[in-house]
């Protein structure tokens, strides 16, 4: 009987926490390199937008909206996430490679980067490297997609020359659609014609 | 019309080797930082969490005690849990080419530090991170966000 009564105690107690018992605390924060982004916490209820450093809101139902805005001090910020900010893993290192025009060869400055990436894969171990060719938007998108592979996938063979293991390398393209520089249709952009080789 | 044009450049991304089979898994994340206890459940199987370790997509990945992991997406986006945390992969799509991008995380309980990468930047409004009593648009880049 006592055992009965403490399991429908557990119950409700359980069902009570379930209901009421969430609370999410959402804070905006100065990125690594100092500048600021922006954030929207909304649910059914409203929304509320962040802009300031340091700025908070908490949720407590789903049914009610986030709460005003609230100014933290960087302490209160340190005491809540001390360790999980000091434990973020170190930004991917992206190196950027240009090659002779409708060629797969490098250009010798980025021939010389070459040794840099291996050393940059050895310090980062374990680590996933994907090999990225991207085009500018000047010309026939099939054939630059095409060139922009092939560039990707020599520069591949290169670092598989020099020992790095294939099976942590991804080789892809993204075509004229992740431009380093926005630029109109149809313009030639010496900076967008690149392999871009990211070390995690 | 869209097909005709399509599918030549597909036949030359499947030639570059860029479309393989079905059986190729597109890289999406990694396991950068462990320490303390975490694991993977993925799949109905539930795997210990060691550096070098892939993410993938419906991953539910879960600390303990005293555990703490640091990721890395290939859109460069970079998310560290505390303890005690858990943490789903509900959609990750990271193709630029085809203009397929989303992100989707849910946060189940815990503390977590999100740092976006290059969907952010490219389609801010298919980022989320999805709290029980609500969601946060992400448009860059630097959000802490602790679930009791």
């Amino acid at each position: 009987m006592r055992e009965w009564i403490c399991v429908g105690c557990y119950l409700a107690a359980s069902l009570f926490i379930t209901a009421c018992g969430h609370k999410s605390t959402v804070i905006l924060v100065p990125d690594p390199d100092g500048s600021l982004g922006q954030i929207t916490v909304s649910n059914a209820a409203g929304s509320v937008e962040i802009d300031q450093a340091n700025q908070s809101t908490i949720v407590r139902d789903r049914k009610k909206p986030p709460g005003a805005p609230d100014q933290l001090a960087p302490v209160e910020v340190e005491a809540l996430f001390g360790k999980v900010l000091s434990n973020e893993p170190p930004p991917p290192i992206h190196f950027f490679l240009h090659f002779q025009s409708n060629s797969v060869q490098l250009l010798p400055a980025s021939s010389q980067q070459l040794s840099e990436i291996i050393t940059a894969v050895q310090r980062r171990a374990p680590t996933r490297i994907s090999v990225v060719g991207h085009t500018d938007t000047m010309g026939d998108k099939a054939y630059n997609i095409d060139l922009s592979m092939r560039r990707a996938l020599a520069v591949k063979q290169r670092l598989v020359n020099s020992g790095v293991d294939d099976t942590f390398l991804d080789v892809s393209s993204h075509g004229e659609e992740n431009p380093l520089v926005k630029t109109a249709d149809n313009v030639s952009d010496a900076k967008n014609r690149r392999v871009e080789v990211v070390v995690r | 019309m869209r097909l005709t044009i399509l599918s030549p450049l597909c036949l030359v991304l499947v030639l570059a080797g860029l479309c393989t089979p079905a059986v190729a898994r597109v890289f999406i994340g990694v396991v950068k930082t462990i320490e303390g206890g975490a694991v993977i459940e993925r799949k109905g199987e539930t795997i210990p969490v060691v550096t070098g370790m892939e993410i993938r997509q419906a991953d539910t990945i879960k600390t303990d005690r005293h555990g703490y992991v640091g990721l890395v997406f290939s859109d460069d986006t970079r998310i560290s849990m505390g303890p005690n945390t858990e943490i789903a992969v509900d959609d990750y799509l990271f193709q630029p080419l085809d203009k397929r991008l989303s992100f989707i995380v849910r946060l189940i309980r815990g503390t977590v530090s999100f740092i976006s990468g290059q969907i952010t930047r490219l389609a801010p409004e298919s980022v989320q991170l999805v709290m029980p009593e609500a969601t946060i648009g992400v448009r860059g880049t630097h959000v802490l966000v602790k679930v009791d």
